[in-house]
């Protein structure tokens, strides 16, 4: 199709929705009102997702390692008595194994984490597994103060015995990017060779799970509610132009324009009806969404609370989007309809 | 005129062999209709309501399917065409219709030049073209007018120029004086007649006796979807 033709087309399209200006009205209103609902459908799951990605800084997973503290506290008993040798609390040597055992009777192979270097290093390992955010290095001293830290004031000195004799394995403080593969990621760590136990609430993993699949599942079903009402809207009002525009088209096909042409001005006038409807729906769900959000911060006193700003572009571009696509398929799917049926019958003859 | 009937002697624009339609309601519309049009010929078609020259028409537009035989027009075989090239063949034709079939909310320059937008023809050959089209009518002083300024005479030489615009090689004409009083009925013939002086074919379904008798062209009469007619000189 030649350009002139597209112009000129495209300029009947934009013609059309001013001929046709009460029905274009009344789609208008009802886009409007759909790419409201779906605006603020967006907006509460954003706001929820802030919420719950701030449990889920808080919901830290920890892994213990198999270091020093665990073979002399958490380990079982070992399976050799090197220990009885070692009572003098010099090293000492058995006569198999030339292996050196300490004060404690713990000797090198008892555990596998044996410095700081290594610990960090395993850190870094769980780093690099998928769905991890962060993975920082805990010392047993930290861990230990972040227990004491936990304990209600003035319960500190009860541990206080502890600070001769730590018992803390130290720890890799780990964080996830998506709470919905929790399960599969620890099972990840767990295979991870110095690692001895992991510590986790996998409730409240679980619920954070379940709100943002709720969350997910219900803006998914407004949206395509919603976008299924724009489509049948569009193309009711395609349909009354079309039959207003009965005697055009007729000519149009009595003088051999194609389908195309015969389609272009309607696909545009369906396109402006999207795209008006987008920029007032992204004006007035920007007011709504003000109103809305002085009173909650102004209630709940929170400011947790997702800038329009932020998501004004998105939301732009999903109406644009919404907009354009119930336009196009809409009055596409009507005129489709038309040309197969009735549109051929100029009838003159 | 000698030289182009010549020419058409060997070259038929419209071409039907053995061409039967029946619609689904079990009307049977044309049987065994057979006939040659040839270029530059003007023909005029008649028959009372029901004869089937409505039928007859849109076979050739390709409004219609024929059920059993062969159309070809300007080229085109019509017996399998697809639906895509139908504007094709559209395009090599005219078509004016009984109630002119004008836009109302459009001037008659846009009114004609409505059917160059549709061929993808640019501004610059609308503009040139629509306004001799309009002058070739008599009405090049009228561009700016609606439809409903003008007389029904006037509407359907709008109709005319916008059948014209496109320098078709065919003018299919549907009873195009129905709805103009008797003077002007001569005078959209004569401008017809006219057209078909300088090469385009021009068929033209009519009630009107007097015009067929009058202006002496080929006349096909259909009765009961046969050809009962086919005679060179105006007689009926």
């Amino acid at each position: 199709m030649k350009l002139s033709s597209i112009s000129y087309l495209t300029k009947e399209g934009i013609k059309n929705t001013w001929v046709n200006r009460l029905m274009t009205l009344a789609s208008v209103g009802v886009l409007v009102a759909c790419m409201v609902i779906i605006g603020l459908a967006v907006l509460i799951s954003e706001n929820v997702n802030v919420a719950i990605g701030n449990l889920e800084e808080q919901n830290v997973v920890m892994v213990y390692m198999k270091d020093y503290n665990w073979a002399l506290y958490g380990k079982e008993a070992p399976k050799n008595d090197t220990a009885s040798s070692t009572t003098s609390g010099t090293e000492a040597t058995t006569p198999e194994n030339t292996e050196k055992v300490d004060e404690n009777g713990i000797k090198d192979s008892d555990y596998i984490i044996h410095n700081e270097e290594e610990a960090k290093a395993l850190c870094k390992e769980i780093e690099k597994l998928e769905n991890v955010e962060k993975a920082v290095f805990v010392s047993s001293e930290e861990g230990l103060e972040s227990i004491k830290e936990s304990m209600l004031e003035g319960q500190e000195e009860y541990f206080s015995f502890l600070d001769d004799e730590n018992p803390m394995s130290c720890a890799a403080k780990v964080t996830m990017k998506d709470m919905g593969k929790f399960d599969e990621t620890i099972k990840k760590i767990e295979k991870l060779s110095g690692v001895e136990r992991i510590v986790s609430q996998s409730d409240l993993a679980n619920t954070i799970n379940a709100i943002k699949k709720g969350v997910g599942i219900a803006g998914v079903w407004i949206i395509a509610v919603l976008m299924v009402i724009s489509l049948v809207i569009v193309s009711n009002t395609i349909r009354v132009t079309m039959y207003n525009r009965k005697l055009e088209i007729g000519i149009m096909k009595a003088v051999g324009a194609t389908d195309a042409f015969v389609r272009i001005p309607f696909i545009v006038e369906g396109m402006v009806i999207g795209l008006v409807s987008a920029v007032i729906s992204e004006v007035l769900l920007y007011f709504c969404y003000r109103v809305a959000t002085e009173s909650i911060i102004g209630t709940l006193g929170t400011s947790d609370i997702v800038k329009y700003g932020d998501m004004a572009l998105i939301l732009f571009a999903l109406f644009a989007g919404i907009g354009i696509f119930a336009g196009v398929i809409g009055s596409a799917i009507m005129i489709g309809k038309y040309l197969k049926h009735e549109g051929s019958e100029f009838a003159a003859i | 005129m000698e030289n182009i009937q010549q020419f058409s002697a060997v070259k038929p624009i419209i071409e039907f062999r053995g061409v039967s339609k029946t619609y689904q309601t079990g009307t049977h519309a044309l049987e065994d209709v057979n006939i040659k049009i040839n270029n530059g010929e003007f023909v005029f078609v008649v028959g009372s309501s029901g004869a089937g020259k409505s039928t007859f028409m849109k076979l050739i537009m390709r409004e219609e399917k024929a059920n059993t035989g062969k159309i070809v027009v300007n080229g085109f075989d019509l017996t399998n065409m697809k639906r895509k090239d139908v504007p094709m063949l559209r395009r090599t034709m005219g078509i004016v219709f009984q109630d002119f079939r004008l836009i109302p909310n459009m001037t008659v320059f846009d009114n004609v030049a409505f059917a160059m937008h549709v061929v993808g023809a640019d501004g610059r050959d609308i503009r040139k073209e629509v306004s001799k089209a309009l002058a070739k009518v008599g009405l090049g002083h009228k561009a700016r007018a609606l439809p409903n300024q003008l007389s029904g005479g006037e509407q359907q030489r709008v109709g005319l120029a916008r059948a014209l615009v496109n320098s078709p090689d065919l003018i299919i004409a549907d009873e195009p004086t129905g709805n103009v009083d008797p003077n002007m009925s001569y005078e959209i013939v004569s401008l017809l007649t006219e057209i078909n002086r300088k090469g385009t074919t021009i068929l033209m379904v009519t009630h009107d006796h007097n015009l067929v008798r009058d202006f002496n062209h080929r006349v096909i009469m259909l009765d009961s979807g046969r050809i009962i007619a086919d005679n060179v000189g105006g007689e009926i």
